[in-house]
């Protein structure tokens, strides 16, 4: 069989493929990221490479243009090796992988955890009451009386005895390798040690016994394994104080940008260890940027709280997901038990544990388990809803009594993905837009500050309801106006937010009638979802005492202009709340608490998942909501364009 | 002691739109014709009012239709080739209430009329009938734009209904409607959520709700009937439960649906049977203007809804 060399600029990396496979395949052989939102379907036109010497074949595209064929440009995805090549990446398809600035962070995290209690100091007030303290991973100082002849009994037990005359502890296990060392250990210790105590459900492993007193020293980590982002958390488990926050891009992103895509991939052959070292090196990555901060020894990093989507989950601990994308959508495990981190592939204390936070079912995850946890919901008398705007929308409607949760496949729009000129929340984002009425002019803010780049989900919001108000767009989301800011495209009319003499792109920032489109199905989905899972309960949404916004997204959401353009339902406004990354939060909750990680458990099991695609009335309620703000105004009554 | 009925009171009422207008209200037809105003749904006459009955429309098409079959065609004869006659016809021999003027010739494929001779042809017809008249184009939305707002202009004060606008693409015609105080068709393809949002867009751009006459997309017997009729009998449902954005009156292409049935053409009068049927079924879920071909079955509608309404 004939096989090709591939050279990758600017990374200078050369790999040898066999005849007959794409551009694309050849990069993630390499070890070469190139941005692929939708996975290697050839649609998103986000993999452009310049072939710069070698034969190859391209399927014809939509996206790529006259211009660009002439100057070598093809879709990485779509085009087949015909002989050695030179491949040039250009900057816009590199995925970038550089942590984020701490403007950026900040940016992302607002909301999160400090930032949320200030803006929030009920919930603070809620959430102190609520566990006991008593970490995943205890660490106890113990001073053991020497053996004597009158005192014979063995070392361990007489660990055990130790322990037994503090507390009584349902010890279950201890570890061969704890029992191997012990005898040396206890008697070159001067019989002065510590043991590293780690919940598994109602019982107590010990975990490590280390010589001396380091109790002192006793560290936790919380995560949220996001698809698009994964943030870290550094926590002092003794005095519950949070040392760090970090947060960088989910490094499996080049290989798809939604979940499904990373299922399809994971079915390739080597696609599920590919994208679990993709997600084990982002985590360890955080993790040692972490400890090198705050001058912590790794070994002293005890336990780690994941929460994530099922798939995430999955992902995380090499478990296939392939079941999770067909009918009857059934993952391998919801439930897993507590297992050492290192297992997983986490660097931390080699014996130290991993916990993942149980999901209800493939669509809603443990990061919607942590929410309901981090939210307080299940402990409210009336009913609430928690929203997770991401590509994948979970929703939560339930109080101290009930609980039930729907998925809803908002798509990637939100995250401006398979929009125009859709970015993610990151410097330069538009977020921020009005619309002179007369003029059609537009003031916008970006991130930052910085020259705009594009636009973030919550600068659509804003956008759409802007251009509703001016009259730009009519309630079904077609271009109504004539101007030097409107132009026809294949795609229907397109309107320039920004010409490109201002961008820093140096293209125009446009919004199309297609992109508008598939913002109105997006958030008609959401909100949809959130109708039909009120109505299958029968409680009307104007009952709703509380309405919880979580996700990075939500931070930046203007609650007006989202209930303008019908993504919520049009209530009082003093009733949604923004909780920030709740479940990053959920997952601190549990790495301090063991009531926590019980009521994490419980909580998943109380939780009713509830399946759209089953109930009949779904699509009418969809359909409907396929308007601005909704096909039935009488729900919008605040809503006047 | 007598048994007392249970009678259901609605709070909303289907708007009233009038076709045609007589001199004194700017026109210069001899008659008008009145279609909607009920409170109630179709037929329960104890519940509720039902002001008008339901009319026919008389089919006419500018060039010699030639994808009829041989059955319809055999009953008009020699007019298909002459529209001037053939309205004449319609409106004196079968005693037609209104006519439904179809711009077929204006097509890019059927002759491609331009639009002054398109309006040239309005204002001709309008001199040599005076009943109401719909005016629909080809169905080829480009040039629906170019040709509708001549044929408006020209039928200007006349109150026309005409149509179609569709979802996506509307504001020509709402704005010729509008300018020329004329009714519209607001068609949908039998889906409740978008024949009430082409509703709202339409009267967003100040063509009010009285105006706008729906075309919910039907089909004929055997072909989609019982989910045309479903789908009517919700918006009607929904209209008189106080939706005033469905509260509308509406308009079936009874004829043009049932002759395209093959059934239609399989045997001698059939076709009639088949239009008849589609109709009929139509008014006991709503409809209030009905479109038909088949002067026999045109007929016979008319005395079934005479022998409905005997005692109002």
């Amino acid at each position: 069989m004939d096989k090709f060399k591939v050279t990758f600029y600017p990374d200078n990396k050369t790999v040898t493929v066999d005849k007959d496979k794409t551009i694309l395949s050849a990069a993630i052989s390499a070890g070469v990221y190139i941005n692929s939102a939708c996975g290697g379907d050839g649609v998103c036109g986000r993999c452009k490479v310049i072939v710069r010497k070698g034969r190859v074949e391209s399927q014809a595209t939509g996206a790529i243009s006259l211009e660009e064929k002439k100057k070598n440009i093809h879709l990485a995805c779509s085009t087949i090796i015909h002989s050695d090549l030179e491949v040039e990446i250009p900057e816009s398809s590199r995925l970038n992988f550089d942590k984020l600035t701490p403007e950026e962070l900040e940016e992302r995290l607002s909301g999160l955890y400090s930032k949320a209690e200030d803006i929030q100091p009920v919930r603070t007030k809620l959430e102190a009451g609520v566990f006991k303290h008593s970490p995943f991973a205890t660490k106890l100082y113990l001073e053991l009386p020497k053996p004597t002849l009158d005192d014979s009994i063995s070392d361990l037990e007489r660990l055990y005895r130790a322990l037994r005359q503090l507390q009584e502890f349902p010890v279950v296990q201890t570890g061969l390798f704890n029992i191997r060392q012990l005898g040396e250990l206890l008697r070159d210790s001067d019989w002065k040690v510590t043991l590293t105590l780690g919940q598994r459900d109602d019982t107590v492993e010990i975990v490590l016994v280390e010589p001396g007193d380091t109790a002192h020293k006793n560290f936790g980590l919380a995560f949220d394994i996001g698809t698009t982002t994964i943030s870290g958390q550094l926590i002092d488990l003794n005095s519950k104080k949070i040392l760090g926050t970090k947060a960088t891009y989910n490094q499996q992103a080049a290989f798809g940008s939604d979940v499904i895509t990373r299922i399809v991939y994971a079915g390739n052959s080597e696609g599920l260890e590919k994208l679990h070292n993709a997600v084990c090196d982002t985590v360890n990555e955080i993790i040692r940027d972490l400890v090198s901060e705050h001058k912590i020894d790794l070994n002293d990093l005890n336990c780690i709280v994941c929460s994530g989507n099922t798939t995430m989950i999955h992902l995380l601990l090499s478990v296939d997901p392939a079941h999770i994308r067909k009918e009857p959508y059934v993952p391998t495990a919801n439930f897993l038990p507590v297992v050492r981190a290192a297992e997983a592939g986490i660097n931390i204390n080699p014996r130290g544990l991993l916990y993942c936070v149980p999901g209800v079912s493939s669509y809603v995850g443990g990061d919607t388990t942590s929410g309901i946890l981090s939210s307080g919901i299940y402990q409210k008398e009336q009913p609430c809803i928690l929203i997770d705007i991401g590509t994948n929308g979970e929703i939560v409607l339930g109080n101290k009594d009930f609980l039930v949760a729907c998925a809803a496949s908002a798509g990637p729009a939100f995250e401006g993905s398979g929009v125009t000129s859709g970015m993610r929340a990151s410097s330069g984002a538009i977020q921020k837009v009005t619309i002179n009425k007369k003029d059609l002019g537009v003031t916008y803010s970006t991130i930052q500050d910085k020259k705009p780049r594009g636009i973030c989900g919550s600068g659509y919001i804003d956008l759409i309801s802007s251009m509703l108000e001016a009259g730009i767009i009519d309630k079904g989301g077609k271009i109504n106006a004539a101007g030097k800011r409107i132009r026809s495209t294949d795609l229907g009319k397109e309107f320039v937010v920004c010409f490109k003499d201002e961008t820093d792109t140096g293209s125009d920032i446009v919004i199309n009638e297609a992109d508008i489109e598939n913002l109105k199905r997006s958030k008609g989905a959401i909100y949809s979802a959130t109708a039909i899972l009120a109505k299958h309960l029968d409680i009307e949404l104007s009952k709703i005492s509380k309405f919880f916004i979580a996700g990075g997204f939500g931070t930046y959401l203007d609650i007006e202009k989202a209930i303008r353009i019908g993504l919520l339902p049009d209530l009082e406004r003093s009733k949604f709340v923004f909780i920030g990354n709740s479940a990053l939060a959920g997952a601190r909750q549990v790495l301090l608490s063991n009531q926590a990680m019980a009521m994490a458990d419980k909580l998943a099991l109380t939780i009713t998942y509830f399946e759209l695609s089953v109930d009949p009335k779904y699509m009418d309620e969809y359909s409907q909501a396929l308007f601005f703000p909704h096909t039935d105004l009488a729900r919008f009554p605040t809503v006047r364009f | 002691m007598a048994t007392q009925l249970v009678l259901e009171k609605w709070p909303g009422l289907i708007s009233t739109v009038t076709l045609g207008a007589k001199k004194e209200e700017g026109g210069s037809r001899a008659t008008t014709v009145k279609i909607g105003g009920e409170n109630t749904l179709p037929l329960l006459f104890n519940e509720g009012n039902i002001p008008n009955k339901p009319a026919i429309a008389f089919e006419v098409w500018d060039i010699p239709p030639e994808d009829w079959p041989e059955e319809l065609t055999k009953a008009y004869g020699k007019v298909l080739n002459d529209p001037f006659a053939w309205a004449d016809k319609c409106v004196n021999e079968y005693k037609a209430q209104a006519l439904c003027l179809r711009m077929q010739g204006t097509h890019p494929d059927f002759g491609d009329k331009g639009a002054q001779e398109a309006a040239k042809f309005v204002s001709a017809l309008l001199k040599k009938v005076n009943v109401p008249l719909v005016i629909t184009g080809s169905g080829d939305d480009a040039k629906d734009n170019l040709i509708l707002p001549a044929c408006s202009e020209a039928a200007k004060g006349e109150r026309c209904l005409i149509g179609s606008a569709v979802q996506d693409n509307y504001k020509t015609l709402v704005a010729s409607v509008l300018a020329d105080g004329h009714s519209i068709i607001a068609e949908s393809p039998i889906d409740i959520n978008i024949a009430k949002q082409l509703n709202i867009l339409i009267s967003d751009m100040g063509l009010s709700l009285e105006r706008i006459v729906i075309n919910p997309t039907i089909g004929a017997l055997g072909y989609g009937l019982e989910y045309a009729y479903s789908i009517m009998e919700r918006a009607r449902l929904a209209a008189l439960s106080g939706d005033k954005t469905l509260a509308s009156p509406f308009i079936c292409f009874a004829g043009q649906e049932a002759w395209r049935a093959k059934e239609a053409k399989a045997a001698p009068d059939q076709g009639i049977i088949w239009e008849v049927i589609t109709a009929t079924s139509l008014i006991q879920s709503g409809a209030d203007l009905l479109v038909m071909r088949h002067p026999a079955a045109a007929v016979k509608v008319a005395k079934y809804i005479d022998s409905l309404f005997i005692n109002k």
